[in-house]
């Protein structure tokens, strides 16, 4: 045979199980795929299941449509795997894992901006 | 009080379905091959015969009925500050193969931070997106609306809508019903009820207009098609139903069997007097010229 087992199977030094976001789609038209792969390999690239999918594109209904396999996903954090933050995050927005911390902070600084922006249109009206 | 599971009302609704082999294996629209030719002896016609109604057997076993479901009303955490962050909302749904889809987690996060469970129209979407089921389209057709169902009625195509129905939504789902309603509705001011007798539809149609007490119009067409038994049985499910009417009383004292059990009924229950009297009359003239000659 030309290629033995050694060259298909690759071989890491370091290196752990992560569940994140592969990138998918077309020009101008992104759609997720939430994977279990290896955290060395590409985005894109060979994984080792996929538990999902998101959409961030908003269809006619103005939804955002997502799939997640709650039991393989289960199985993987069980084994061991650790998330991306943006597929934390998303999971706390499920409900699944409680909300991230970021997204409390994200939605307070959102606010403060928006306040800051309101009183600063404000001041210049007035003088 | 009887329900549409029961084994008598089943035995009574399955045997006014009648068979007709003719119509229950009409050709349905496959890719065109040419007919087959047997040669065989009368044991072993009387063979396929029976192996015929037993496969119409099968094709003849009635959709349930089921009441209207109730809308599903569930908040599982509310995140008011959340409020303001996104501009859509978020559908997660269960993609685990193994469990049921009535026990499915289908949930919304809305734009102002409430995790709710889906509204059952947002989880049948949600299903038939994931998991697709052949004949359901994601979005229903538009052949379902009120406007659009005339036309199929007017073409005859009854069978077919109630078909395309059943595979399109949940029998408990309002849709469901309304369709199955407006489509018997049709049928019973048409009297069109030939259309469905030897189809699966014939039992949930004679059960909505055994439980409205609206009869009169199946029996005359059971009489002028001579079908003196179906005809038996619709009284018998009817006095099943309403045990109070007095002709459930009368027959039950005096144990009628036959035409004298549908005179009782049509004496005391029925709207179109006249009509089923005129129609009992011709059948017996009909037997008594048969018996003659």
């Amino acid at each position: 045979a030309l290629f033995t087992g050694s060259r298909l199977l690759k071989g890491y030094r370091g290196g752990h199980v992560v569940i994140r976001f592969a990138l998918g789609g077309c020009a101008n038209r992104p759609f997720f795929r939430i994977v279990a792969a290896h955290s060395k390999r590409a985005r894109d690239g060979k994984y080792l299941e996929q538990l999902g999918c998101l959409d961030p594109l908003p269809n006619v209904h103005g939804e955002k449509v997502a799939g997640l396999n709650l039991e393989r996903l289960r199985y993987w954090l069980g084994c061991g795997a650790q998330l991306s933050r943006p597929a934390e995050k998303l999971l706390g927005l499920a409900g699944f894992l409680p909300l991230h911390p970021m997204t409390v902070t994200g939605a307070e600084r959102l606010r403060q901006r928006r306040q800051r922006e309101q009183q600063v249109g404000t001041a210049p009206a007035d003088g | 009080r009887p329900a549409f599971t029961d084994e008598a009302v089943q035995t009574l609704l399955y045997k006014m379905t009648g068979i007709d082999l003719h119509k229950v294996f009409r050709p349905v629209k496959k890719e065109l091959k040419p007919p087959q030719y047997k040669l065989m002896t009368e044991a072993q016609l009387q063979e396929a015969t029976r192996k015929a109604i037993e496969e119409a057997k099968e094709k003849l076993t009635m959709p349930p009925v089921l009441d209207e479901r109730e809308p599903i009303d569930d908040v599982l955490a509310e995140d008011k500050f959340l409020e303001g962050t996104e501009t859509t909302k978020y559908v997660f749904t269960d993609l685990t193969y193994s469990t049921p889809h009535r026990e499915r987690f289908i949930v919304v996060r809305e734009p102002n931070g409430v995790l709710r469970k889906a509204t059952w129209e947002e989880r049948d979407r949600m299903i038939q997106i994931f998991f697709p089921k052949e004949g359901r389209k994601v979005l229903p057709p538009a052949l379902f609306k009120d406007e659009h169902l005339g036309n199929v009625f007017q073409q005859d195509r009854h069978e077919d809508v109630l078909n395309m129905c059943i595979a399109q939504f949940e029998p408990d789902s309002p849709d469901y019903i309304r369709v199955h309603h407006r489509t018997y509705d049709d049928i019973d001011k048409h009297a069109k009820y030939d259309l469905l007798r030897s189809t699966r539809h014939f039992g949930g149609m004679v059960w909505y207009l055994v439980n409205r007490r609206r009869t009169d119009g199946l029996l005359i067409d059971m009489i002028n098609r001579d079908l003196l038994d179906d005809a038996t049985s619709l009284i018998t499910l009817y006095h099943m139903l309403h045990p109070e009417c007095q002709s459930a009383k009368e027959a039950k004292d005096g144990k009628l069997k036959g035409v004298d059990l549908i005179k009782v009924f049509v004496k005391t229950e029925s709207q179109r007097e006249g009509y089923i009297q005129l129609a009992l009359q011709a059948y017996e003239e009909g037997m008594a010229t048969s018996t003659a000659s």
